[in-house]
């Protein structure tokens, strides 16, 4: 059993996503960043699909009660087991007793924290993951708080391994998003679309404090539609990594909490970078470039092949 | 029918560009076209009002790949098996604590709070689509006299079970959420239930039949 001490900003219980329910609106949920989700799979020797925990702040702390094999990846953090610090995309000891603590984030958002041993959560439509609007999947439907305990399945020995230094990706600001054309560019203005892809730092967005796991505003200068279109579309169906643009012209990403939506669509963001944006945080800076779906596609495959295909067997 | 690639890993089939029964009948047929295809290269579907998304997965298939097999496929449409749609009878308390925005509406529309009623429950709805959250259903469409805007700020949190108009439709939230529809009632009726399948009470091209309480 392992007990959450501080439960930092947030932290939930998470794996590869809730799919094949999007027409009947559920979403998937999933880990944000699938990469870093991967690696802790691999590392613990899981295949996809194991529940993990998603956290998001500094301060995040637990202690086992038993003795239990551990990992951390996604955002780099400062971490310790009790006064021993541990090293990043690592597997490593807790013994019976000993405290697990994040006590720093020093480049990205969200890190990911998994066990040799399956943490008992509730499977809801396929998926552990947690959906918190809905309150339902993972731990009850909820974040963690102070005093949860974590029940443990299955536990066994994990070897201690580390994912090399050179496959954990740059998720420092500033960002700059790829992005594929959206169904709606055309309703914006050509000064408008000119300056989404301009390098000059001034007209670079930020992330801004309204972000959560539904979606990810960005604030910066509004983007603007041509005279005498409409703004909004016939609701529909929309994947992770929209771009949306509301009346207010402030860009929305959407990340895994939505099926459907009715904001004009000025692009997607395209698959290489889907796992960056797990680690956008407020005020960060953000810039766009435009690239072609097939260039897109290319792109991703080398990143299949550069990262996700070199992860520890 | 207008296919066109969607990101990089979806597919947006559209089926025309106005909110009407014949769109929504062949989204519909699509939809159950695609469903009984039983592909593992497609991840998840998303019929609504005009289009369907087929979000599928990159590593065993790609756009063009998919897509010339469900043109070569689609020969088979006209004989796929579509469920008869359900008629749903979900009984609304409108207005008072239930409705907060029905003193809006009738100001708005300029009617009496019972002929908001009576119009509202007055029609047949038609199950458009199923989003944003699980389980609530897009509802058209709503008769002219109660179009209204939705909320220029959205509530931050709207009761489950609310019963919502904006525009041309209405629609029920299945969930506590934030939103911005007009509220004008509430119903008891469990829209989503994630502990057995089917979750969803509804499924698109169902209809629906409000009754005042």
């Amino acid at each position: 059993m392992i007990e959450i001490i501080n439960p930092a900003w947030m932290s939930i219980v998470v794996d590869g996503g809730r799919y094949g329910h999007a027409d009947i609106g559920i979403p998937p949920s999933s880990a944000l960043d699938m990469y870093a989700y991967a690696a802790l799979c691999r590392l613990l020797g899981y295949s996809i699909g194991m529940p993990a925990i998603e956290v998001m702040g500094h301060d995040f702390s637990l202690k086992a009660n038993i003795d239990i094999s551990c990992a951390v990846t996604g955002a780099r953090i400062a971490a310790f087991v009790d006064s021993a610090p541990v090293a990043p995309w690592t597997v490593f000891r807790i013994k019976a007793g000993s405290t697990f603590r994040a006590k720093e984030v020093t480049e990205g958002l969200r890190y990911y924290l998994g066990f040799s041993g399956i943490i008992d959560a509730e499977r809801v439509a396929g998926s552990y993951t947690t959906n918190i609007e809905c309150r339902f999947g993972g731990y009850s439907g909820r974040p963690f708080l102070k005093g949860d305990r974590i029940i443990l399945r299955d536990v066994r020995d994990a070897r201690e391994r580390a994912v090399d230094g050179s496959l954990i990706p740059s998720m420092k600001a500033p960002h700059i998003l790829k992005i594929i054309d959206g169904e709606e560019r055309d309703r914006f203005s050509p000064e408008t679309m000119r300056c989404l892809f301009e390098k000059d730092e001034d007209t670079w967005y930020k992330v801004s404090t309204k972000t959560n796991r539904t979606g990810i505003r960005l604030e910066g200068r509004p983007l603007e539609f041509r005279k005498e279109v409409e703004q909004s579309i016939i609701s529909e169906g929309i994947l992770p990594g929209v771009v949306q643009v509301p009346g207010d012209g402030q860009p929305i990403i959407v990340l895994c909490e939505r099926t459907i939506g009715g904001y004009a669509r000025i692009g997607h963001v395209a698959r290489v970078d889907r796992d960056l944006l797990a680690h956008l945080k407020p005020l960060d800076k953000v810039r766009f470039q435009r690239v072609a779906a097939g260039e897109a596609e290319r792109l991703w495959k080398e990143k299949i092949a550069r990262y996700y295909d070199m992860l520890p067997e | 029918m207008k296919w066109t690639r969607y990101g990089e890993d979806g597919i947006r089939i559209v089926f025309g560009n106005a909110i009407n029964a014949d769109v929504h009948e062949k989204v519909r047929q699509y939809y159950f076209f695609l469903k009984s295809l039983d592909l593992r290269e497609i991840i998840d579907i998303i019929p609504s009002f005009t289009t369907c998304i087929i979000y599928f997965n990159s590593r065993l298939t790609s756009f063009d790949a998919l897509a010339s097999f469900l043109r070569e496929k689609e020969k088979e449409l006209p004989a796929v098996q579509i469920p008869a749609p359900e008629m749903h009878a979900i009984p609304v308390m409108y207005g008072g604590q239930y409705g907060p925005d029905m003193e809006f509406v009738c100001s708005y529309a300029g009617l009496a709070a019972d002929e908001v009623v009576e119009i509202h429950a007055g029609t047949i709805y038609t199950v458009f689509a199923i989003g944003f959250m699980p389980g609530f259903p897009y509802l058209g469409t709503l008769d002219r006299r109660l179009f209204v805007p939705r909320l220029e700020t959205p509530r931050l949190k709207v009761n489950e079970g609310s019963v919502g108009i904006a525009q041309f439709q209405t629609g029920i939230y299945s969930f506590e959420s934030p939103g911005g529809w007009r509220i004008i009632g509430k119903t008891d009726r469990r829209l989503f239930n994630y502990k057995e399948e089917p979750y969803s009470l509804m499924k698109i091209g169902d209809q629906v039949r409000f009754i005042p309480v």
